[in-house]
């Protein structure tokens, strides 16, 4: 099975980041979505199958902990686990997050984390070594 | 000038571009200004237990390896865009990881979008701050022969705690 990621970062250089590092890991990708807002993210999550969200706290328009809330207020998207990787230091708000089901990965990141936490959560399993291109 | 806190914002500045960017600085001591003719400059505001504001600075010349390594790409498929992006997101990694080494992981902050600080007058006069009292911080690096200068501005004083612990 490939997992259809949407990533919500307000920096398309750390979107291209994550999905590099998702693909380096081995962990099988089917579609993989992008938005720059909670908003817009929301919008793709409503038209799309997402089985893994990852997403930014710190965004214009409508940021990563909002968009959080707005989906496990939907019974429809309340259930996809969902990864808030984020340059967040504050314990208070970082518990905050993981109170509401998601998983937290501080930014700056290592592949290797991402790769074990998208593994756990996600039940799909990563090769350790590269895929050969 | 503290040296505690310089210590601190080198540590988490190095940390963020090896880490981020595959980019290695040391640290200069005793080194001038940074050349204003040739650097591109970026900032970001915070507020929360104690407020103010975060640059930096970088040759000009650096800016294309920080977005390709970032990126995975070579220099020269990278656009300005992306460059700009790069350079914006490094300094909002360092902002996120600075504000807890000094206040503490409890404390909340809300940090702004970063945004880049175009021409030699805006950038010296973002770093200058005529207005206010100097930077509480400053960190002078070097990284493959070229300058990279981290600012801190705190408005208000810095808590007693980040002194005692
Ligand atoms: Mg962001």
């Amino acid at each position: 099975m490939a997992l259809n990621v949407l990533i919500v970062d307000d920096s398309g250089v750390m979107r291209a980041m994550i999905k590099k590092t998702m693909l380096m890991s081995g962990l099988p990708l089917g579609e993989v979505y992008q938005a720059g807002n909670g908003k817009d993210g929301l919008e793709i999550l409503n038209q799309n199958w997402i089985d893994l969200v990852v997403v930014d706290i710190n965004m214009p328009v409508m940021n990563g902990e909002e968009m959080l809330s707005q989906m496990r207020e939907n019974p429809g998207t309340k259930d996809i686990p969902v990864v808030v990787i984020s340059t967040e230091g504050s314990q208070t708000r970082i518990e905050r997050l993981i109170k509401k089901g998601a998983s937290f990965i501080q930014k700056p990141f290592s592949p290797e984390l991402i790769r074990d936490i998208v593994k756990e959560i996600t039940g799909i399993g990563g090769d350790d070594e590269p895929p050969v291109k | 000038m503290n040296h505690r806190l310089n210590d601190v914002l080198f540590n988490v500045a190095e940390e963020t571009l090896e880490k981020l960017a595959f980019m290695f600085v040391s640290r200069e001591y005793d080194r001038e200004d940074i050349d204003y003719d040739s650097i591109v400059a970026a900032s970001i505001s915070f507020s929360g237990p104690f407020s103010g504001n975060l640059v930096l600075t970088i040759s000009t010349n650096c800016v294309p390896e920080l977005s390709a390594n970032m990126l995975g790409v070579e220099e020269d498929e990278t656009t300005p865009d992306q460059q700009d992006d790069a350079l914006k997101e490094t300094l909002n990694v360092i902002c996120g990881n600075i504000l807890p080494a000094i206040a503490g992981k409890k404390a909340v902050f809300n940090i702004t979008a970063p945004f880049i600080v175009n021409g030699m007058e805006d950038i010296k006069k973002a770093v200058e701050k005529v207005d206010g009292k100097g930077p509480a911080s400053v960190v002078r690096m070097e990284m493959d022969g070229e300058q990279c200068d981290i600012f801190l501005y705190i408005d208000g004083e810095i808590p007693e705690d980040f002194f005692n612990d």
